[in-house]
């Protein structure tokens, strides 16, 4: 039980310092608003314009960006395998091989719903 | 150094991941924290995987490293198809469903 | 720590024994192949292959699984574990899965099927209504539904647990995506869709800073390893029980358990209906599977220190999901606490860790089995139920909705009735014996305050749903209410086999009960 016993205390502290630190804030500080405090804060000066609604760009970025992330880092399986090719022989082969076999069916699904084609 | 510095190091960045997750309000912010809170797990594989002398915990960050990408395709497209519903990425925005 | 040379020296190759992994590599096998399907197959054809193919998989994978039974071990070089618990919970999933699969594949209720033509089109947009004006049926989802159900066959049976996080993983992606691709009310779907997403997400980042810490304590993420660390007290305590303590949030978020409960009604609710019907029932089991997994073989060593944490969820589980399914409107909200409750039930369960039968099997574990398949089928039964009540605008999941819905379908009504008396716990159903299961094993690993309380705490549900019960029999229908739309047959099999196990189990549960105590040995 004696190991729980810092777990405890460490608890009650930190309940206890949020709720000071709530409290005494809401009673000593003074309240004035104004515009600047709603701003997102950036290094103390105000806010560069942004393009309305945060500027978009096409939705095909995020695609093409999407399915270079997922056949890209297939790649860490490869490296390993590759330095310890000898040690794994013929057994590392075949995985490997299935491996890649399961990526090319994804990728003939991509290429064949057109995820590839860019209009 | 001490390798159990880079395990501190690792907590502090969780931590920071999972408050940044509670605290955020922009869908994709939210699931960038989540991304460091994987990527704070990584760093504690890869430093016990040095102070226990084997090479378990570089592998397993190499299978961490790989869900995360796999998470990353899929919460992408869930935040873009909410993007183009609702013209907002706000986590506040979805409330439909309460109580 | 030059840790390169001495590990070449001890190379040895590893091992894949495909035949006791053939379950999952049937299942994974189809998915891959349905993928292939998306590819190259017609479209007017894709519908009745892919639900062929799944079906078909499903049951070869379930006949692998009855030949593995009796033939425990590891596979893949010790990675996964091939025992009792393992192989009854993959035979449930895969038992559960094919009415899942059937009621999710129903396109007679509502045209083209429960999902949208095109997940990524946008609600309301006219690409979107070309599209349901040319009846597109979204034949996608059965490859998601079959990796989402390996990963739940990989996740009970990993016996280490970086393979355990790629299971989670599995199963989880697929479902996600599942839970937002409603045909009717899709921004309520998107919107479950992100939030499930997110804290999933967020879970399961805790479940693995929970495996890395525990990695720190043990030297290796292997279940066997980390339960010998314990047993020799080696290593640093700190960082045993912080890894434990994080790895079950993750697991706990999966099983629904109070506090990490707070998706499971808005998941539920926003989700297409037999989708929610299949994620309640097999996600339950795989993840409750998990659990039991890591607490008896991984920390076992450590139940002195888990059991308390355990009865204080369980309580706080039970309560809440009771407590908060009395105040609902919703019908697929109420269901959605009512499994939160559930799972408190099933929690009560696995604090009966001492408790050996009569034959020396582990209550603990065979009642959690045992509760795990009754709850299962009345589950996935009870959700496709709901979405046979209808008005124009989709399922008419309000209560007020369903008031006096014996008499425009006496049928339906009955059924409905069944399967809550069944959650109930009502004798003569499943959920009775299920619960004398879990109960009579608490009591007898010595949790008697934990059992009266549980007692107590399914009375407060069988309360909600006798509310629904009388709601449906002895209300006035609304003039203008629902009507109950008459399935196809894949819905009404759903429904049959749901109603079919739940009265079975009900008034014969010897022989699942002695298979569940035949199978509640872990291999370590």
């Amino acid at each position: 039980m004696n190991s729980y016993v810092p777990i405890l205390v460490l608890g009650a502290l930190s309940l206890g310092f949020a709720v000071f630190s709530i409290a005494a804030g809401h009673l000593t500080g003074p309240r004035r608003f104004n515009r600047a405090k709603l701003d997102a804060y950036e290094c103390g000066i105000e806010p560069t314009p942004q393009p309305v609604g945060g500027g978009r760009f096409p939705v095909k970025y995020y695609l093409t960006a999407m399915l270079f992330i997922i056949f890209d880092i297939e790649i860490v399986f490869l490296y390993p395998w590759a330095v310890s090719f000898d040690a794994l022989g013929m057994f590392g082969l075949v995985e490997m091989g299935l491996f890649i076999l399961t990526l090319l069916v994804v990728y003939a699904y991509v290429w064949r719903r057109g995820g590839l084609e860019w209009d | 150094m001490n390798p159990m510095n880079y395990v501190y190091l690792s907590a502090v960045l969780f931590s920071i991941g999972a408050a940044g997750v509670l605290l955020r309000r922009n869908a994709i912010v939210v699931f960038m924290c989540v991304e460091l809170m994987l990527n704070a797990c990584n760093l504690a594989f890869v430093t016990f995987s040095r102070m226990e002398g084997n090479l378990d915990g570089q592998v397993i960050a190499f299978f961490v490293m790989v869900v995360a990408a796999a998470e990353v395709v899929v919460g992408l497209a869930i935040i873009v198809t909410i993007v183009r519903t609702r013209r907002s990425a706000s986590v506040d925005g979805a409330n439909l469903l309460k109580y | 720590m030059n840790t390169g040379l001495t590990l070449a020296a001890e190379f040895e190759t590893p091992s894949v024994e495909y035949r006791l992994l053939a379950p999952m590599l049937i299942v994974f096998g189809v998915a891959v192949a349905g993928v292939l399907l998306e590819a190259f197959m017609p479209r007017p054809f894709r519908h009745e292959t892919q639900l062929g193919l799944a079906v078909a998989g499903l049951l070869a994978a379930f006949a692998s699984v009855v030949m593995l039974a009796g033939d425990y071990s590891v596979a893949a070089s010790g990675s996964v574990a091939v025992d009792g618990p393992a192989l009854f919970l993959q035979g449930a999933i895969l038992l559960m899965a094919i009415p899942g699969v059937l009621a999710t594949a129903e396109r007679k209720v509502d045209v083209g099927g429960v999902f949208a033509p095109a997940g990524s089109s946008t609600p309301g947009s006219p690409a979107e209504r070309l599209l349901v004006a040319e009846k597109i049926t979204q034949t996608e989802v059965f490859p998601l539904l079959m990796f989402a159900i390996g990963g739940m066959l990989l996740f009970p049976a990993s016996n280490d647990l970086l393979t355990m996080f790629v299971a989670l993983e599995v199963l989880s992606l697929p479902l996600y995506l599942l839970c937002g691709l409603a045909r009717r009310r899709r921004l309520l779907s998107q919107e479950a869709s992100l939030k499930y997403f997110l804290l999933g997400a967020y879970s399961s980042a805790f479940f693995l800073y929970g495996v890395a810490l525990l990695y720190g304590y043990a030297g290796t993420v292997r279940l066997s390893g980390i339960a010998e660390a314990v047993s020799s007290e080696a290593g640093n305590e700190t960082l045993l029980l912080t890894g434990t303590a994080l790895l079950t949030v993750g697991l706990l978020f999966k099983v629904g358990a109070a506090p990490f409960h707070s998706w499971t009604p808005d998941v539920y609710q926003g989700a297409p209906t037999p989708i929610t019907g299949f994620m309640a029932a097999c996600t339950k089991v795989a993840a409750f599977g998990a659990l039991l997994r890591v607490l008896y073989v991984g920390v076992g060593g450590l139940a002195w220190e888990w059991e308390p944490v355990i009865w204080g969820i369980a309580i706080l589980t039970m309560g809440v999901g009771s407590v908060l399914a009395l105040t609902q409107t919703d019908i697929k909200r109420m269901l959605a606490y009512s499994s939160i409750a559930h799972a408190g039930f099933i929690l009560t369960g696995l604090v009966g860790t001492d408790a050996v039968g009569a034959d020396g099997e582990l209550l603990g574990v065979s009642s959690v089995l045992f509760y795990l398949v009754t709850y299962g089928f009345s589950t996935i039964g009870a959700f496709a139920v709901v979405t046979l009540v209808r008005d124009a605008a989709g399922e008419a999941t309000h209560l007020s909705q369903w008031a006096g819905l014996a008499r425009r379908s006496p049928v339906i009504a009955v059924v409905f009735t069944f399967f809550l008396a069944a959650f109930a716990g009502i004798p003569l159903t499943s959920g009775f014996t299920a619960k004398f299961a879990v109960f009579s094993a608490a009591w007898a690993g010595d949790a008697r305050v934990l059992v009266i309380i549980g007692v107590i705490m399914s009375a407060v549900a069988a309360f909600f749903y006798f509310r629904v019960i009388v709601l449906m029999f002895f209300s006035a229908p609304a003039p203008d209410g629902p009507s109950v739309v008459v399935p196809s047959p894949l819905t009404t099999v759903a429904i049959a086999i749901g109603a079919a196990v739940t009265l079975l189990l009900g008034v014969f549960p010897t022989y699942v009960l002695e298979l569940a105590g035949l199978a509640s040995q872990f291999v370590r």
